[in-house]
């Protein structure tokens, strides 16, 4: 495809901790070092520093990516910061690959951080802003809801057992053990240790999720020439592919995520892999849930649709398994500092495939691994194929050379008691507030509310009507083409019972968030679900918009109070 | 340099104060549609690659890379968003497409600012939040010390900085779109509010929205696409020190750093004679004369005897920011760079009608972050006769 072909040729980490005592900019800082210091460069080496880091709303810095270039090594360099949610990290690989690539820079230092901790009371705090600003945010939605609305999705859609699911939680935490950077690694937990974790949104449970973390990874990529001076096993970029789909994440159906797999068919034609079960040897698909990493294995086309969870009962995803995923320990057993838990599936890839990972090392000659991320609204895909021309190097014996992994990890954790009392802490609040123009299609769409009506818009050449509308039709590219009134009713797409506020404080009774499919429309909304039963509620119910009284309207998503079952067909 | 990559395509919509009833998505579909009809491209189907430029904070959205797609017909397709000035995208669109990845890459940038209820506040938290931030001193203030310091070390003067501010703020007169033109002699510059002085009122751009893309093609494609390329020549952009305490104030060395990059892709050993126009940075006034330094295309004392002479007005030797820049157009955040690049395309394409300048064959365009950062990037475009 491109001119040069290019390698990946060291990488290190940090620590993944609760809370480290180390700035973002030092995070960045010892990552870099590490990774530099793995194959024997110093930053006068580097022709391009490529940056990642998740919201800025973590740090509480706008502008972060400027903030911390100097820790990443960016000081008088070429430096670029790129940004697609979660799939951040590994879309860092990606931005190395095309900035060498392009033939205008030898060697690129690659670094992704994330310091969580900062944001108070909760780093979840830093979620709240990411929902729609009109029609989302003054529904108080919390991240847990889109996980639990999707894994309900999931799991309903193929009749799957919860037990199939938690068993990646157990592989990935026990994988984990072996790894000395790692939060969460334990390597006595079972199955029923997770079935019986505090429920927080139904159906995700506490052992369900990967931890708040700090932390942060880099990695050095050059061009083939400079790679093969660097280092005489360079482990190659043979593909990458990146696809965002639609914001309106409720128009979609939640089950199969379209653009990982879109996202797996640009880096495996590319790598030229056209049989991904049989030519992938080792995965890191992205694992922030468990139920995240079947869902994304199946998007990588490695199972089919819904088949995943079989393959993680019977141990095909175990490290001595046939497709070791998540060999690393993943986000569950390592931890999820957001954009460096995505570039350290990267580094776990360059260390299996160098044959140097050391007691997670996956058995035989693996040559090519596929590492992914996800993120955004349920929208990214990001995807990366890594191969080392044949295989690890052996000893006479035939075993692998095994080498002590060569980061540092570095860090050090503090206890909340630790951050508050002997070190200080500089408090911060951001007085920040914004007044939106809900523009032409949402102001009239909330003019509608106040008038108790669901208004769409139609495109008469794709014959779609948008709810929640909008003048321009993402699929065709071309205005809209007039307003219709929708129905009132619909049915649940799907639902969570959440029992924890944003700041995990418990909630009772329990919220429903539900996405609502409304009739007479091809899309639908969030809201919330009402005068039902918790027990009652199931996907594909039939339900009917509650307004509020005509006098307490504000033309705000909140005119409809809630759904609940409708009461006359 | 291969493959060569032109600019093939380029919309705006919005520069102005306010875009009171529009949503940031109905001005990022006016501005691509234009684009796109500009480049006689299907994005659904022509366009390989997307870059989006925003910070989430200008925002008010975390991850806002999220709400970016429908908007460009960029749904289910390649699409990222680069946390910086719109020329640090057109940095990444030539990367892409000289790695293979992407033969046509539209790059947006927007300003919504005028949602943004508390600036103020924002801007403060791009200040270090241990060492700065606890002393209240907002990021404006870095203007102010970057301007004294520079004004001490060149010996120009207050008055060399309102020339700029008046030139520009006239320029936009014949700029259609421009926020804010305004018949300004440097007099009623000198005259107005001292913000953190040396730094007065008029030397400081006003916020505007607006959007701007650019669609850009590999010279294999760009020959099918427009009849009018704009070519790439030349991309360059570096950091200095974000840290307060370590930079080199008043001095834009990673302006210099920038263009060396720049000028050497583009083949350009002198500067001032080969460059035709110039768009740069003016976000405030002092940091156009000091980028220009740092470009070099004129020295401390040369610079002061252009103003004197003229030469950087639109009918000089060295026409900068004849679009009103920054301080004419009004401060458009993260798309000033693509704001500058749409000058120098219709300038290089003789499509800026009252503000054509004569002989426009090689334009360079400049963008800086804005304190209190030290990043900055420089294109250098060209036409036919150009290249």
């Amino acid at each position: 495809m491109s001119g040069t072909r290019v390698a990946v040729v060291g990488a290190g980490m940090t620590r993944f901790m609760r809370r480290a005592q180390e700035t973002g900019k030092e995070l960045a800082w010892e990552a870099a070092r590490a990774a530099l210091d793995s194959c024997e460069l110093t930053l006068a080496d580097v022709d391009a520093v490529c940056l990642t880091s998740a919201p800025d709303a973590f740090d509480g810095v706008h502008m972060k990516g400027e903030y911390l270039s100097d820790g990443a090594g960016g000081f008088g360099k070429p430096f670029i910061r790129t940004y697609v949610g979660g799939g951040s990290g590994v879309f860092t690989a990606i931005q190395g690959w095309y900035t060498v690539a392009s033939g205008m820079f030898d060697v690129a230092l690659l670094v992704a951080e994330e310091k969580m901790s900062s944001t108070q009371p909760h780093p979840q705090g830093a979620f709240l802003t990411i929902f729609d600003n009109i029609l989302e945010r003054p529904l108080g939605p919390n991240l847990l809801w889109i996980f639990a609305l999707e894994m309900n999705r999931y799991m309903s859609a193929y009749g799957l057992d919860k037990r199939d699911i938690a068993s990646v939680a157990v592989k990935n935490k026990r994988n984990a053990a072996g790894h000395p950077a790692a939060l969460l690694g334990q390597a006595d937990i079972t199955v029923d240790d997770v079935l019986a974790s505090e429920v927080l949104a139904w159906p995700v449970q506490r052992l369900d999720v990967s931890p708040i973390s700090d932390g942060a990874v880099a990695v050095v990529v050059a061009s083939e020439e400079a790679a093969k001076r660097i280092t005489d096993r360079p482990v190659w970029i043979e593909g990458v592919g990146w696809n965002l789909d639609t914001t309106y994440w409720t128009n979609r159906d939640l089950v199969y995520p379209e653009y990982v797999e879109n996202a797996a068919r640009m880096a495996y034609d590319m790598a030229g892999v056209k049989e991904p079960r049989r030519q992938i040897h080792v995965a890191e698909p992205y694992d922030p849930f468990d139920y995240k990493e079947l869902h994304h294995l199946e998007g990588l086309l490695l199972f089919e649709k819904g088949k995943a969870p079989e393959a993680a009962r019977d141990g095909v995803l175990d490290r001595e398994g046939d497709l070791p995923s998540c060999p690393s320990g993943g986000l569950l057993g390592v931890g999820n500092p957001i954009a460096a838990a995505g570039l350290m599936k990267i580094a776990e890839l360059f260390w299996q495939l160098r044959g140097e990972a050391g007691a997670r090392q996956v058995p035989g000659t693996p040559e090519r691994g596929v590492a992914q991320a996800w993120g955004d609204l349920m929208q990214v895909g990001t995807v990366v194929v890594m191969g080392n021309d044949g295989g690890p190097p052996k000893t006479a014996a035939g075993l692998p050379v095994v080498q002590t992994p060569p980061y540092t990890a570095g860090g050090h954790p503090l206890s909340d008691g630790g951050f508050r009392s002997a070190l200080g802490a500089v408090d911060h609040r951001l007085g920040a507030r914004y007044s939106w123009d809900a523009g032409v299609a949402v102001g009239r769409f909330l003019d509608g509310l106040r008038a108790g009506k669901i208004l769409g818009r139609e495109c008469r050449r794709c014959e779609r009507v948008l709810v929640p509308p909008r003048m321009f039709c993402e699929r065709c590219f071309r205005e809209t083409d007039g307003w219709i009134e929708v129905e009132h009713t619909g049915t649940v797409q799907t639902y969570s019972i959440c029992h924890v506020s944003w700041d995990m404080q418990p909630l009772d009774p329990p919220e429903m968030p539900a996405v609502i499919s409304i009739d007479g429309s091809d899309g639908g909304f969030l809201h919330m679900l009402g005068e039902v039963d918790p027990d009652g509620v199931r996907i594909g119910m039939d339900v009917e918009a509650v307004w509020k009284p005509v006098g307490e309207r504000a033309g705000s998503i909140l005119d409809i109070d809630h759904f609940r079952p409708r009461r006359q067909s | 340099m291969e493959p060569r990559v032109a600019v093939v395509g380029i919309g705006h919509a919005g520069f102005a104060p306010i875009t009171a009833g529009l949503s940031y998505k109905e001005l990022m579909f006016e501005a691509a549609q234009r684009a796109y009809a500009d480049a006689q491209v299907d994005p659904r189907a022509d366009v390989d690659s997307f870059v989006c430029c925003s910070e989430d904070y200008l925002e008010g959205t975390s991850i806002f890379d999220e709400y970016v797609p429908d908007q460009l017909g960029a749904v289910q397709r390649p699409v990222q968003t680069v946390a910086a000035d719109g020329l640090f995208g057109v940095a990444t669109a030539l990367m892409l497409i000289r790695s293979g990845a992407a033969r046509v890459v539209a790059v947006e940038a927007h300003s919504k600012v005028s949602d943004v209820l508390t600036l103020g506040a924002i801007e403060q938290f791009a200040m270090d939040p241990v060492f700065n931030r606890p002393l209240g001193v907002p990021a404006l203030a870095v203007a102010g010390l970057d301007m004294n310091a520079f004004l001490e070390r060149t010996g120009l003067t207050e008055e060399h900085c309102a020339m700029v501010a008046a030139k520009n703020r006239t320029n936009a007169l014949d700029n259609p779109r421009a926020a804010y033109p305004a018949d300004v002699r440097p007099e009623d510059v000198e005259d107005s509010a001292p913000v953190y002085w040396p730094l007065r009122e008029l030397e400081v751009a006003g916020r505007a929205d607006g959007c701007v893309v650019v669609v850009l093609a590999a010279e294999e494609r760009a020959g099918d696409l427009t009849e009018a390329p704009v070519w790439l020549l030349g991309a360059g952009w570096s950091s200095g020190s974000p840290t307060l305490e370590s930079r080199t104030w008043g001095e834009a060395d990673f302006v210099a750093r920038a263009a060396e990059r720049a000028y050497a892709m583009a083949g350009i050993e002198d500067p001032g004679e080969e460059i035709d126009l110039a768009e740069v940075d003016d976000v405030y006034a002092f940091k156009e004369l000091q980028h220009l330094e740092a470009l070099g295309l004129g020295t401390a004392g040369g610079l002061a005897e252009m103003l004197a002479e003229g030469e950087l007005e639109a009918d000089g030797d060295l026409p900068v920011n004849v679009s009103g820049g920054s301080l004419g157009q009004g401060n458009l955040f993260e798309a000033n760079g693509l704001a500058r690049l749409l000058e120098c395309a219709e300038q290089l394409r003789g499509e800026a009608g009252e503000r054509q300048v004569d002989e426009a064959y090689v334009a360079l365009v400049q963008s800086w972050r804005g304190v209190p950062t030290t990043s900055a990037a420089v294109v250098v475009l060209g036409n036919e006769e150009g290249t």
